[in-house]
């Protein structure tokens, strides 16, 4: 079952866009509103010994100073459990820090100075003194201190040992992708309002659920009288994927001061104590025999994290196994544990940097066979998860790449590297390569009403952050339904108005997608009900009011294949609930191929990317016109990845050393070339009712790789280590 | 919250009586680096003068000089017709630099006074807004260290580097207009008086936190360039990490004159790759009486990085900063035959 082609439909927020009317998190304004702001730590590591606060709290207008001790230890017994959590293996809830006396990196708060206005508490800030006991810290992979901590599960299918041993080519190459910084416009912050015993934060995050039960363990708050607002999202990006402990702290200031509070993370504090993409270091050895069929692969993925984080390289493994049938996989990972924060999610996290290693081996593996990287895709394609042994739900992966094969015409190619060169000099490459990534998918809890008045709300699960959620909604109920657009309003990021998942990993936009058609068909059967038969014109706010029925409404919920009802509670008391990519009878991905052509320019060696062709694989297209934003915008960032962005990290101080956008480079205008998306729009038969599956994050994978392929072809040089710099190629 | 007073004087003798009856009194003109520092930390003024209102914000292209007055914006100047038609050097110099709503609001006097880009030295100070971030530095904290030495130092200068100091020089405005030989007229406490822009900078050496040569009040009031031929066959090349709103990794100014093929005089100077803009005499010495071609450019550019002294991550600015400089010279002498 699927819905049939949606058309394009402008992007329902974009008219309060332009106009400068939307309201994010630090916009929210409350009489009386006092203002917060952290004290970051000088030292990389160590402990509090003692804090001055006489300085900072002569400052006119500052009111009071946080340290540690005005905290209580989170609720131990607090529990939100989630959908993932194993019955053997019960994890607790998991408190963000907040103002800590033992300091594990550099730039965590050891205060919060509250004042009447932003300067004085900025002022109050600077003027904390403290003195400390310094620790030895270990803050890059390279440090002698790093702890090197091997996964404890490796991931395999077959016996690659031995099948290397029947491989006639083999490539053994080692890909570096940089610590990168998500840097959304919409800087972290939060206001918050305790008024008659509830407490309302108004914040910026992809998990006002994860918010919400933070406050909750670790102010001791029954979560039921706690709202968390996240309405409009100035970027996410996988940094607002989770909850911090600025959130907490508004919470807690506003509730000691009896006044509202906002605090809002300067940009150089956020690359301190933010999330962010790690470091990490892939070791590739594939192996082929003569005929160019790929039959094993050894896959060691290394990544940075902070002495205890989560964030596993295990997850490296999700993607690359299921981009080609390959009978004999070896998957490992190791965590090196530095004096850092949590390394977390960021755009594409794991197959970002899983593509680019793997599809350069897989293009420097066509290379030595003498093969043509089009054709030595399309020969190891299948239709079978080698991991599971399950039917993929759909792949369309010859689809994506003979289309995009045929746009971008890669047929005029000539293969030898440096083949291609302009009569001035420049160098010119074609490159390509694949992408997928999981296609998760969460429940979702919808409630739609349309009133005889002409308007039409409906409150659902989800977050906007710019991806486009909310147009996606319009576009399924404006396409099933006959009401007013100018009357419709998509109520998101609301733990008040429905239950909220993290919205991220592509999961949120999906899962919402299902629940809409879901209320779409069970409003037209309330309204046949209702009708009974009777013939009556107009739209459905006309029929509503035609019969006098002030309104209708209709509550839906929505899990993911194969899910127990149990997910919506999972929903309701964490926000965490997904399923995928592994479900009962099938696997189900995205898939993506990206063809790329750059020119390096012969005498100062710009590296240039005038085009690019992306063709998706992301079943059924929904929104059509965020969706082609959504490919645009991981290609940009994918370039971006690979030529530009890496966060600078000194390891005699620890911290952050390129901390603003003017140092930590991100792609401009003037980069980027065109690019041209294309999706197959089949729709899925299996995933879900109609027939999508996720898009946001797999169009960013491989999309480096098809870079570093280009450029090799351009000049015959491999560039493994990424970002690449004009210095690699002078 | 720490006061700063704000004034607004209408001429240049009460801005320099304001700035000097109060010691921590600073200019400010457009604020596009100075707000910057102050919310890092590194400039802390008790008073801001702003000296938009003084006038010397007009631009004559007619007599035998080109006259800027240095409250002119950068947008203003890279917009004048005379000046892209005669000077390609100064227009792509002022386009290549910032963005446009940057220079909308900066002007091309206070341009020349644009401090460091130094990682260290902006972002050591701690300000809350670099996380509290302390990093010794002797161009801020005189006699405080260097942390980019021995750091990360990828965009720290090649040429004119001390054991106190590698900080780049930022400007592509200033290297223009050393490479035109411009004068700068300055008025202050003790009158007027004319200093050649390459007489503003001073090298690092053990005093890094001295950087130009202006006396205490002392206020730049207009730009002076010879007129010359040779802003014909003139360019600004730059080349940096990404293709606009970035610093240059190495840039060149280069303006010839030229008899025929031959050159018979050239100006050059570099931005990018030194402390200071960078005047490339040996170059222009090797260049009289040649013959452009490429291989000439390179030999030409190979001699102003002679003297090069890379530290750990930037020795690729040698090698970038000869094939920018060659990069230029052929386009100027291509812009030669095309006009």
């Amino acid at each position: 079952m699927s819905i049939e082609k949606l058309p394009d439909r402008e992007r329902i927020d974009a008219f309060d866009k332009v106009r400068g009317a939307t309201r994010y998190a630090a916009d929210f304004q409350s009489p009386g509103m006092l203002h917060a702001v952290l004290v970051p730590s000088p030292i990389a590591k160590g402990t509090v010994v003692r804090i001055n606060e006489t300085d900072a709290l002569a400052v006119p207008g500052v009111l009071r100073l946080l340290t540690s001790k005005d905290f209580p230890e989170p609720d131990p017994d607090f529990e939100a459990p989630t959908g993932e959590d194993d019955e053997d293996e019960e994890e607790g809830f998991s408190a963000p820090s907040t103002v800590v006396d033992v300091i594990a990196y550099r730039g965590q708060p050891i205060a919060v100075v509250i004042a009447e206005t932003l300067e004085a508490a900025i002022e109050g800030a600077e003027k904390v003194t403290g003195e400390y006991e310094e620790e030895p810290f270990s803050v890059v992979m390279e440090s002698p201190g790093a702890r090197r901590e091997p996964i404890d599960e490796e991931i395999t299918s077959g016996n690659a040992a031995e099948a290397f041993g029947r491989a006639s080519v083999v490539v053994d190459e080692t890909y570096v992708s940089p610590t990168q910084h998500h840097n959304p416009l919409e800087l972290l912050g939060a206001m918050a309002v305790f008024e008659d015993g509830r407490l309302t934060i108004y914040d910026t995050t992809q998990h006002t659920m994860g918010v919400k039960n933070a406050i909750a363990a670790s102010l001791w708050i029954d979560p039921a009288r706690i709202d968390v607002k996240s309405t409009s999202i100035g970027g996410g990006f996988g940094q607002k994927a989770h909850a911090y402990g600025y959130s907490v702290i508004a919470a807690h200031a506003a509730i000691l001061t009896g006044r509202p509070v906002r605090i809002v993370i300067p940009r150089g504090h956020i690359f301190h104590i933010a999330s962010y993409r790690p470091k990490s270091v892939h070791h590739v050895r594939l192996g082929a025999d003569s005929s160019g069929r790929m039959i094993a692969v050894r896959y060691v993925a290394e990544h940075e994290n902070s002495l205890a984080g989560g964030l596993s390289p295990a997850e490296y493994h999700e993607g690359t196994p299921r981009l080609y049938d390959i009978a004999n996989y070896h998957g490992g990972g190791i965590q090196v544990r530095l004096d850092r924060p949590d390394a977390g999610f960021m755009r594409c996290p794991f197959p970002h940097q899983a593509c680019f290693a793997f599809e350069s081996a897989v293009d420097e593996l066509a290379h030595k066979l003498g093969m043509d990287p089009v054709a030595l895709r399309l020969q190891n394609d299948g239709q079978i998860d080698p991991m599971s042994g399950k039917p993929y739900s759909s792949r369309f992966v010859t689809e994506c790449i003979t289309e995009g094969a045929r746009r971008f015409g890669w047929s005029q190619r000539s293969r030898a590297p440096g083949s291609m060169t302009a009569p001035d000099g420049t160098q010119i490459g074609w490159g390509m390569a694949l992408g997928n990534y999981p296609s998760s998918m969460s429940p979702a809890i919808a409630t739609l009403r349309i009133t005889a008045n002409g308007k039409t709300r409906i409150a659902i699960s989800g977050h906007e952050m710019g991806q486009g959620i909310k147009t996606t909604i319009a576009n399924v109920l404006l396409d099933g339904l006959d009401i007013d657009p100018m009357g419709l309003e998509v109520v998101v990021g609301d733990t008040s108005a429905a239950p909220q998942h993290q919205t991220a990993g592509s999961w949120g936009t999906a899962g919402c997608v299902p629940a809409t058609f879901k209320a779409v068909t069970h409003m037209q059967a309330a309204l046949r009900e209702l009708l009974d038969g009777r013939s009556v014109p107009g739209s459905i706010h006309r029929q509503l009011a035609t019969i006098r029925r002030p309104y209708l409404q209709v509550e839906v919920s929505e899990v993911a294949p194969g899910q127990a009802p149990e997910a919506l509670e999972y929903l309701r008391v964490s926000g965490d609930a997904t399923a995928g990519p592994e479900y009962p009878d099938f696997t189900s991905m995205s898939w993506i191929a990206h063809f790329v052509e750059v020119r390096v320019e012969p005498t100062t060696r710009r590296i240039r990317m005038p085009r690019c062709v992306s063709i998706v694989d992301c079943g059924r297209v929904i929104s059509p016109r965020t969706a082609r934003s959504q490919v645009h915008g991981g290609v940009v960032w994918a370039f971006s990845a690979a030529l530009r962005e890496a966060t600078e990290i000194d390891p005699r101080y620890g911290g952050y050393l390129n901390s603003d956008l003017a140092e930590y480079l991100v792609a401009v205008n003037a980069d980027i070339g065109e690019i041209e998306v294309g999706f197959v729009d089949k729709p899925d038969p299996l995933a879900n009712s109609t027939g999508l599956k996720n898009l946001g994050e797999v169009v960013m994978a491989g999309a480096s790789a098809a870079i570093a392929n280009a450029i090799f072809h351009a000049t015959g040089t491999r560039l493994r280590s990424m970002p690449f710099r004009i210095e690699d190629l002078l | 919250m720490e006061p700063i007073a704000y004034s607004v004087p209408t001429s240049a003798e009460q801005a320099v009586s304001e700035l000097m009856s109060e010691a921590g009194a600073c200019y400010v003109a457009g604020g596009t680096s100075l707000f910057d520092l102050m919310k890092l930390r590194v400039e802390r003024p008790s008073r801001l003068i702003d000296i938009t209102r003084i006038g010397y914000d007009a631009i004559s292209t007619s007599g035998s000089e080109l006259r800027i007055g240095a409250n002119a914006t950068m947008s203003n100047v890279a917009e004048n017709p005379t000046i892209a038609r005669d000077y390609p050097i100064l227009t792509e110099a002022l386009l290549k630099g910032a963005s446009q709503q940057l220079r909308n609001m900066a002007t091309v006097g206070a341009n020349l006074l644009q401090r460091t880009r130094c990682s260290y030295f902006r972002h050591g100070a701690g300000a809350i807004a670099s996380a509290g971030s302390i990093y010794p530095c002797n161009k801020r904290e005189p006699g405080s260290g260097c942390a980019a030495i021995g750091g990360l130092d990828r965009t720290q200068a090649v040429l004119g580097v001390s054991g106190a100091c590698t900080a780049v020089s930022p400007g592509d405005w200033p290297v223009a207009l050393t490479a035109l030989d411009a004068r700068i007229n300055i008025f202050g406490p003790n009158g007027r008086r004319d200093l050649p822009v390459s007489g503003l900078y001073r090298l690092p050496g053990n005093t890094p936190h001295l950087e130009f040569d202006l006396k205490r009040g002392e206020l730049i009031t207009e730009i002076i360039i010879p007129k010359t031929a040779s802003g014909l066959h003139s360019t600004y090349h730059k080349v940096r990490d990404r293709e606009s709103y970035a610093f240059a990794l190495a840039s060149a100014a280069v303006a010839l004159e030229l008899n025929g093929w031959k050159i018979e005089h050239a100006h050059v100077a570099l931005g990018g790759v030194a402390t200071r803009p960078w005047r490339a005499p040996e170059t222009e010495q090797f260049l009289i009486g040649k013959t452009i071609r490429r291989e000439t450019a390179l030999e030409a550019a190979r001699l102003a990085f002679v003297n090069a002294q890379p530290g750990r991550h930037n020795g690729f600015k040698v090698e970038l900063g000869i094939r920018t400089l060659a990069d230029a010279l052929m386009i100027a002498s291509e812009r030669t035959r095309t006009v």
